[in-house]
């Protein structure tokens, strides 16, 4: 993949949902962060922080109410450019599932122009590259959950973004896949050098990927803190018997606590 | 193996086998074409023997072997296949027209607020509307040719095709329609790729009814004004007290309803190949 040298810089941003009851749900505020070129950056919160809203926002599909986000190219001295290639693994994978596996996978290069003597090579070699190789002519209904979001994973790989946007990428998946997949996921990522952003609820997936965590709070979405995760790579299942990874993942865990019982009060009180 | 356990193994075997036996039996009776054709013989059966054994005059309620010599005689002398196929050309040249109209209003409708706002009130004035109340007014305006066979047919079939793809393309789920901008389509390009196939088994649903709409419709006005079609056919055999010929007419329109609905479940079949794990 080509390193993009493009940093997506978040200040002071916020946004508000009129709703049809009157009272305006703030569904981020004042959300100060960055996202280097070439890093993995994870965001983790308790449920209904915002954390999908901000990676909406950076996508481009929801527009800020308040502040703004620059993008800068690092390359060229901060220069201020313009919103670099994105794609989005869902958790709900969002396959079409009238198209087969290769259909699904080379969708984003048809509607783009690409031939289809091109478009089917490259979609061959993306599924290749998840292990999928021999389930092109497959349905999407077809495959198990695993296999499902590593199709989506191709998907969005092949369109070669810039920038890789994992939306609870394995949220939908049992527990023993998620392992198996975020081992692979971590693989791909430090072989490419890409940039990600990796929305999650887990602290493990969140050290397992990240380069740097951004903890959020409860409603309304703010970022609580900026945490480096300095682990060696590669990473797996057995970076959590490094040094340091206790540590770690007790003091993100005491951050997220707080937060997540200031969550649930506040969702009963409302209730 | 001790010897309980081989008496006990004997007696599972046996026992298998009778219930095997039971079970084939059972299995034919299960088997829906056999109950299907089967009852159709058992009345055709029943219906030949008790107009035998009572008697009854063949003008009010002739024989399934008398209807068939009718059935056969109007194939090759008496021109019903003519009519089949003009009965058939009005009713698919109609359908095609609602179709197409019917599918492309429908996503403009479902992809659009305004005209939908538009849309829904002429939809509730004319959907329950029975067509076929509809006949003289649109004889007044096109005469009773072929613009108005048409028109019939096209007005039975579109409505039903309408709203089931105006549902479908609304029932699509948002993920997808969210996963194919990210993956850069246009909003033309999500409405051909993503909502219009994401709606088919619902449009298809739609063609199903339409066509059974489309069917009565045409057959119906065929009776009132046809000089040609099946519809003509038996309205004039029941005028000359032709009863053979109406059960032959009858039958024909029965095995075109059979032919166009099994056609149909083979399409779906063949639409929903992705549905199926």
């Amino acid at each position: 993949m080509a390193a993009s040298s493009v940093a997506i810089e978040f200040k002071d941003v916020g946004l508000t949902f009129p709703t049809s009851s009157g009272e305006p749900v703030v569904a981020l505020s004042d959300a100060n962060c960055r996202f280097e070129p070439g890093k993995v950056t994870a965001i983790i919160g308790p449920s209904g922080c915002g954390k999908s809203t901000l990676l909406q926002i950076a996508r481009g599909f929801l527009e800020p109410t308040r502040g703004s986000l620059h993008f800068a190219d690092r390359a060229q001295g901060d220069k201020t450019t313009s919103r670099p290639a994105m794609s989005t693994v869902w958790q709900a994978f969002n396959l079409f599932p009238w198209l087969t596996v290769i259909e699904n996978v080379a969708f984003g290069l048809e509607v783009r122009g690409v031939s289809r003597m091109e478009r089917e090579a490259q979609a061959r070699k993306a599924i290749a590259a998840v292990d999928l190789a021999g389930f092109e002519n497959k349905y999407p209904r077809q495959l198990s959950g695993g296999m499902r979001q590593r199709v989506g994973i191709a998907r969005a790989l092949v369109m070669k973004p810039d920038i890789l946007l994992l939306d609870e990428p394995f949220g939908a998946l049992d527990a023993q896949t998620r392992l198996v997949l975020q081992e692979q996921l971590a693989k791909l990522v430090e072989d490419s050098g890409m940039t990600a952003i990796l929305v999650t609820h887990s602290i493990e997936e969140a050290i397992l990927l990240a380069d740097t965590i951004i903890v959020m709070s409860s409603r309304p979405g703010r970022v609580v803190a900026e945490i480096p995760v300095e682990l060696p790579r590669p990473r797996g299942v057995a970076t959590t018997h490094e040094p340091g990874y206790s540590q770690l993942f007790d003091r993100i865990y005491g951050l997220l606590r707080d937060e997540v019982m200031r969550a649930i009060v506040t969702e009963s009180d409302a209730s | 193996m001790s010897d309980q356990q081989i008496i006990a193994d004997r007696a599972t075997t046996s026992a298998a086998k009778q219930s095997e036996a039971a079970e084939s039996r059972k299995s034919l009776l299960d088997d829906p074409r056999v109950l299907g054709w089967g009852s159709v013989a058992l009345v055709l059966a029943v219906w030949e023997v008790g107009a035998i054994a009572t008697g009854v005059n063949a003008l009010y309620l002739p024989r399934p072997t008398q209807i068939v010599v009718a059935l056969f005689n109007m194939f090759y002398t008496g021109g019903l296949l003519t009519d089949l196929l003009v009965t058939l050309y009005r009713i698919f040249a109609g359908f095609g027209i609602a179709l197409v109209v019917g599918t492309l209003l429908g996503v403009w409708i479902a992809t659009s607020a305004r005209v939908r706002a538009v849309a829904d009130m002429w939809i509730a004035a004319l959907y329950p509307l029975p067509k076929v109340t509809l006949i003289p007014l649109l004889i007044i305006w096109l005469g009773t040719g072929g613009p108005f066979m048409l028109t019939i047919s096209a007005l039975g079939a579109i409505f039903p095709i309408l709203i089931n793809t105006v549902l479908g393309v609304r029932q699509c789920d948002p993920g997808l329609v969210l996963a194919a901008r990210d993956l850069g389509a246009t909003q033309r390009q999500i409405i051909r790729r993503v909502l219009i196939p994401s709606a088919i088994p619902s449009i298809f649903a739609g063609m199903r009814l339409g066509l059974g709409v489309s069917i009565i419709l045409v057959v119906a006005a065929e009776m009132v004004v046809g000089k040609l079609g099946l519809g003509a056919r038996l309205y004039l055999a029941g005028q000359i007290l032709e009863t053979e010929q109406v059960f032959a007419v009858l039958i024909v329109l029965a095995a075109l309803g059979i032919t166009v609905t099994k056609i149909q479940d083979a399409i779906d079949v063949w639409l929903g190949r992705w549905r199926i794990a």
